[in-house]
């Protein structure tokens, strides 16, 4: 039984080949795309907006205010950042009801990959808001001590996040893998339910809780570190 | 389980180019499109704010002008209807005016209605009267009616002799009318009768239709008259006895 998607290769470009992973994000990168630029195409604001654009708002307004409730300072560039991450996992884990298309985030390579994107992200985002000496005196806070410790929780913070989604994506796919052979009639249905369920979770924690290490990152010395590591959960 | 770090060097470059590209495509459109609604819903509020205060001042102007008109309109009312009430009284005084001017034409009109049909009633009455008498009188004892009042007259005329004779002797003639021609005879008794009591006096005889029959002898001033005007002013006071009692207007017969 296969685990992991990346082990999958579907065609070569260039003498590159290209696993399912990659071509499976391909395809939820392009159907965003394609369905951002379809509904936003004719978008001017003497129009009213259709139920399209307003779904699109609404999912855009969500996030944002979600974004704001943790960050009220919070600029744009969070929301792309974070927005992002929410619709392409979830986008990713709501075709898992699509048969024969294994989301990418299924893969640990991914999960993995947006996981280093955060640990990546945060620091930038600190650094532009606070300077690089600021951001760099948040790992000393409250003394030197905590510096080793400090530095250990960026780290473990970004592999909990990549491990915790990988395994729920995968482990629902496993589940409904494993109940097609003992009872192929029902309970897949339920599970892969269960999954869409699950995967929605799992977009809204992985976003809100990046979204956390950045506005971590991003506040002033004088506020602090905001929000706690206990949120890390 | 393992990381193939081909393939998540991969992801973390398509991840970077979906979220470039929803940022292209999603988030800036959307957002620029709240916040341009956003901005025209501000506006268009400023603008109905705008509006709704003109409005109020509007209506604030509108009830001001409202209650000056009311109060315009209670003096006005209050003044018409003084005038109304003025012009009512002169209207009405007028009429009453009217009225009694045209009550009094009226009742002068009435009087003389009433003069005239009395003047007719008492020529009619006294005709009447003499034509009956005078029928009667040849019916049941073939006499005529006119020769007996002028023999009547005759027989009057001794105790009145001394203020005839008195009269005559200033007067140049006498003069005898009646309403019908006397006949020759009865004229030749009282010329003769005449001629007993102022010799020389002459004397004659006339007639008017307007006179109440009977006879009207004038001798210089002196007149004496034997007519039934009288007798016919005592029908007609009967008469007027009668309907001013309340009868019917009717004249019983044999009253």
């Amino acid at each position: 039984m296969e685990l992991t998607p990346d082990e999958t290769t579907l065609f070569t470009i260039w003498n590159v080949g290209i696993n399912e992973t990659v071509a499976n994000t391909w395809i939820v990168i392009i159907l965003l795309t394609v369905a951002s630029i379809a509904i936003t195409r004719n978008l001017r604001p003497d129009v009213p907006p259709n139920r399209w654009r307003t779904t699109l708002e609404v999912i855009v307004t969500a996030i944002q205010s979600q974004i704001e409730e943790i960050s009220p300072r919070a600029s744009r560039h969070v929301l792309y950042f974070s927005g992002t991450l929410f619709l392409f996992i979830a986008f990713s884990n709501l075709l898992l009801v699509v048969p024969g298309f294994t989301p990418p985030t299924a893969s640990l390579s991914t999960t993995a990959a947006l996981a280093f994107s955060v640990l990546i992200a945060v620091p930038l985002f600190g650094i532009t808001r606070q300077g690089i000496g600021g951001y760099l005196k948040t790992y000393v806070q409250p003394s030197v001590i905590m510096l080793p410790f400090n530095i250990i929780s960026e780290f473990s913070r970004g592999i909990s996040l990549a491990i915790r989604l990988y395994g729920n994506v995968m482990s629902g796919a496993v589940i409904a893998g494993i109940l097609l052979g003992v009872a192929p009639f029902f309970f897949p249905v339920v599970m892969d339910v269960l999954g869409l369920l699950t995967g929605l979770i799992q977009a809204y924690i992985f976003a809100i809780l990046a979204t956390v290490y950045i506005s971590s990152a991003t506040a002033t010395a004088s506020a602090g570190r905001p929000l706690s590591k206990e949120k890390d959960k | 389980m393992s990381v193939d770090w081909v393939t998540v060097v991969a992801q973390i470059g398509n991840f970077l180019v979906l979220v470039w590209l929803l940022k292209r495509f999603l988030y800036k459109p959307i957002l620029n499109g709240i916040d341009a609604r956003e901005a025209e819903i501000a506006t268009q509020m400023g603008k109905a704010e705008v509006a709704q205060k003109k409005a109020a001042a509007a209506e604030a102007r509108f009830l001001e002008q409202k209650q000056k008109l009311l109060a315009d309109n209670s003096v006005n009312a209050e003044r018409v209807r003084e005038q109304a009430e003025q012009e009512k009284d002169a209207l009405l005084a007028a009429t009453r005016e009217k009225l009694e001017r045209e009550k009094q034409d009226w009742q002068a009109h009435l009087e003389a209605e009433r003069e005239r049909f009395i003047r007719e009633l008492h020529l009619a009455s006294a005709e009447t009267l003499y034509q009956l008498v005078r029928r009667a009188l040849r019916d049941l004892a073939d006499e005529d009616l006119e020769e007996h009042i002028a023999l009547n007259v005759i027989s009057k005329l001794k105790p009145m002799s001394q203020e005839l004779i008195s009269a005559a002797d200033h007067a140049e003639h006498a003069v005898v009318t009646t309403h019908a021609p006397l006949p020759e005879n009865t004229q030749a008794k009282m010329r003769a009768s005449l001629e007993r009591l102022a010799p020389g006096l002459p004397l004659s005889f006339t007639t008017d239709a307007r006179q109440a029959p009977g006879l009207i002898l004038r001798i210089g001033s002196v007149q004496v008259a034997w007519t039934v005007d009288s007798y016919t002013d005592e029908l007609i006071g009967l008469l007027a006895d009668r309907l001013a009692a309340g009868g019917s207007g009717r004249v019983n017969n044999h009253g």
